[in-house]
């Protein structure tokens, strides 16, 4: 019997008249119903519009206010909450890779919603790479590889975001630079994914590397914020 | 890393952590990856393809993730067992086992003198720690290593207390999930049995405290941890009130000894179940009545003041029970406990402290709590939550005092399913042993 990703408990699917009838393979959710309930999805029209925080108006926050002009802006799925912070705790940090299963369908279909020709992925370092073993943005896109396009300059991160305080955060120099594989960038509306948007920082300094390239504009798309 | 630390031990370290250890620590590889076979060096589990796959034909172990990943991007580190300890006797408690219990802790230290696999069938309340003791003693005094290991991490909590009051001078090593003290070496260990998994041909000595109880009888990789973490020639003791089928399937093949101690400490029998058929006693409660019998033995409790537990199938049943009580026998006070209850701790303890007369709670007040001359009602004991060993255990809540050694256990239940039928054919078999053992033991002791 199927269980539930996060939980473990068997998830009980009925079978229905209409679903024989229809011919159409079974659809397993991969997370019960309770589970899912837990996360909180950001409805577009009660969000910052620049970072897509959720909140009451529409108008930009005060964090994104003291950013400066950039022909960027951040959407986002679900708010960061507990039930969130413990499933990157675990997909993230102890490296339980079937969970990208979790907000794969999620994030792919927004992701078509936007209907841009070029998508990157932040990328993790090498380092990251032969510890935890896969990107877990391209984990819910893709094979879990880094893009290749966009890499990250140094081998390895000496301090990781989430142990920093928000005035290191917003210090961080530009950690990402292009490869010569990349894309012609002129004139293209670019869509950047990462797994959190936070202070905005990274998210940025890649937006700014893909802008000064010669890229239109650039969206950016977190599962959380 | 000192060596110390992975003495006896396998820790899983990517290549880059490994960089400072000992250069006596052997590298063991943590995942095998044939054409056909994926199997998990520390664990023991064969995994599915599908599931364990990383990005660049990398794979991992997601059964055993809890105790830190292990991939094929690490490797497991091990230093075999030395046993560097001190060759002297430790023992500082003096208390006196009874006739019987002392007859048991001989019997104990000589199947870990011969190396040998046993089953110890002890009744619920029979004081089995004290009879490990000797033995215990007698293998710290010839170097062994030695570990108790238990499925629940509350029989590891209660354990520790009392070893470490009964070997005061040793420095015992209690390890859990939740523990924040780091690992040291110690000649005495006690420990979950998941942690066991982080353990390699470590002890010479392994007693496995109620090895029937969840996870350990449902999880095939804590079987694999016990058989691990022992020495190849260590011997390996294994302690139950209710023996699975399966440890008596072992028994009958000859791979595990077994012997009995069918008396309790104040050497009374067990209490035997009554078993009332009530098909539709839920429907009832439901309805806001209670069940004829059921009324009639609460208007006992109401009139008398006696305490007692009512076990429930499950957590959604247990305020309508409550209610429909309460509201029969409003002079009744009482409360309901589950799992994950914030104040499952406060409640037990008044229960404990006598100031509430009884309890609805589901399983997991089915072992390691006492409350002395308490009487239980189960209801929904045709439940397939409730096992054979949940029912005897449950069952073994009952006269656990010397002051009041009987007590009434009372099954209400739709059917007569065959996990009651067990518990009851169990609960009479140990009896008669126990009749018997009493029959050839004359003079009833009366130490403590």
């Amino acid at each position: 019997m199927p269980v539930c990703l996060l939980c473990q408990r068997p998830s009980d699917v009925k079978l229905t008249l209409p679903w024989v009838l229809s011919w159409q393979p079974l659809l397993q959710p991969v997370v019960c119903a309770a589970c899912w309930q837990t996360f909180t999805p950001i409805i577009a029209s009660q969000a910052c519009p620049d970072c897509g925080r959720a909140q009451p108006s529409r108008n930009p926050c005060h964090d994104c206010r003291r950013w400066g002009p950039l022909a960027f802006y951040n959407q986002a799925l679900f708010t960061y909450n507990d039930a969130m912070q413990a499933y990157f705790e675990q997909y993230k940090f102890k490296g339980d890779y079937r969970l990208r299963r979790v907000f794969s369908q999620a994030l792919l279909t927004r992701l078509a919603s936007l209907k841009s020709a070029i998508v990157v992925a932040i990328p993790v370092t090498p380092e990251t790479m032969t510890t935890r073993g896969f990107n877990q943005v391209t984990g819910w896109l893709a094979e879990g590889e880094n893009s290749d396009w966009l890499r990250t300059k140094g081998q390895t991160k000496l301090i990781p975001q989430s142990k920093k305080t928000r005035q290191d955060r917003l210090l961080t120099a530009q950690p990402f630079e292009l490869t010569a594989t990349a894309p012609k960038l002129a004139n293209q509306t670019v869509v950047i994914v990462d797994d959190v948007y936070t202070t905005g920082r990274t998210m940025r300094h890649a937006a700014s590397l893909i802008l000064e390239n010669g890229a239109k504009s650039v969206v950016g798309l977190t599962l959380a914020r | 890393m000192q060596a110390t630390e992975l003495y006896g031990r396998q820790i899983a370290l990517t290549v880059s952590e490994a960089t400072a250890l000992p250069p006596e620590a052997q590298r063991l590889t943590a995942l095998v990856v044939t054409a056909k076979q994926l199997t998990c060096q520390r664990c023991g589990s064969s995994l599915v393809r599908k599931q364990a796959r990383l990005p660049r034909q990398q794979f991992y172990c997601y059964q055993c993730l809890n105790l830190g990943r292990i991939s094929t991007l690490t490797s497991l580190y091990h230093i075999p067992e030395p046993n560097e300890f001190l060759k002297k006797s430790q023992l500082t408690w003096n208390g006196k086992l009874t006739v019987q219990q002392a007859e048991c802790a001989a019997m104990i230290q000589s199947k870990f003198a011969t190396h040998q696999r046993h089953l110890l069938w002890a009744v619920t309340g029979a004081g089995k720690t004290e009879m490990l003791f000797p033995g215990l003693d007698w293998a710290l005094t010839q170097g062994w290593r030695v570990a108790i290991a238990s499925p629940r991490v509350d029989v590891c909590l209660e354990l520790y207390p009392r070893l470490q009051a009964a070997f005061s001078n040793l420095k015992i090593a209690l390890l859990h999930g939740h523990q924040t003290e780091p690992y040291h070496y110690r000649q005495l260990t006690i420990c979950t049995t998941h942690q066991l998994l982080r353990f390699r041909a470590a002890f010479d000595v392994l007693i496995v405290d109620e090895v029937d109880a969840f996870p350990f009888a449902a999880n095939p990789r804590l079987g694999f941890a016990v058989t691990q973490a022992l020495k190849p020639v260590g011997a390996l003791l294994y302690l139950t009130a209710t023996p699975s089928h399966d440890l008596l399937q072992q028994v009958r093949r000859h791979e595990l000894g077994l012997s009995y101690l069918p008396l309790r400490f104040h050497q009374h029998l067990l209490p035997t179940i009554k078993v009332t058929i009530q098909p539709r006693w839920w429907a009832k409660v439901q309805a806001g009545r209670l069940p004829l019998r059921l009324g009639h033995w609460l208007s006992t409790y109401a009139a008398t003041g006696q305490r007692f537990l009512v076990f429930v199938p499950r957590v959604a049943q247990l305020t309508v029970v409550q209610a429909a009580i309460q509201r029969a026998y409003p002079r009744l006070h009482g409360l309901t406990v589950h799992s994950t209850d914030p104040e499952r701790l406060a409640k037990v303890q008044a229960m404990r402290d006598e100031q509430v007369q009884y309890l609805v709670t589901t399983t997991i007040l089915e072992r390691g709590v006492t409350f002395p001359g308490i009487d239980v009602i189960v209801l929904g004991a045709d439940d397939p939550i409730f096992s054979t060993a949940a029912l005897v255990q449950i069952a073994g809540r009952v006269g656990r005092s010397r002051e009041r050694p009987t007590g009434a256990v009372r099954f209400i239940c739709a059917s007569y399913a065959r996990p009651i039928k067990r518990a009851i054919r169990q609960i009479k078999l140990v009896n008669r042993k126990g009749r018997r053992l009493r029959a050839r033991m004359p003079v009833v002791s009366t130490t403590e």
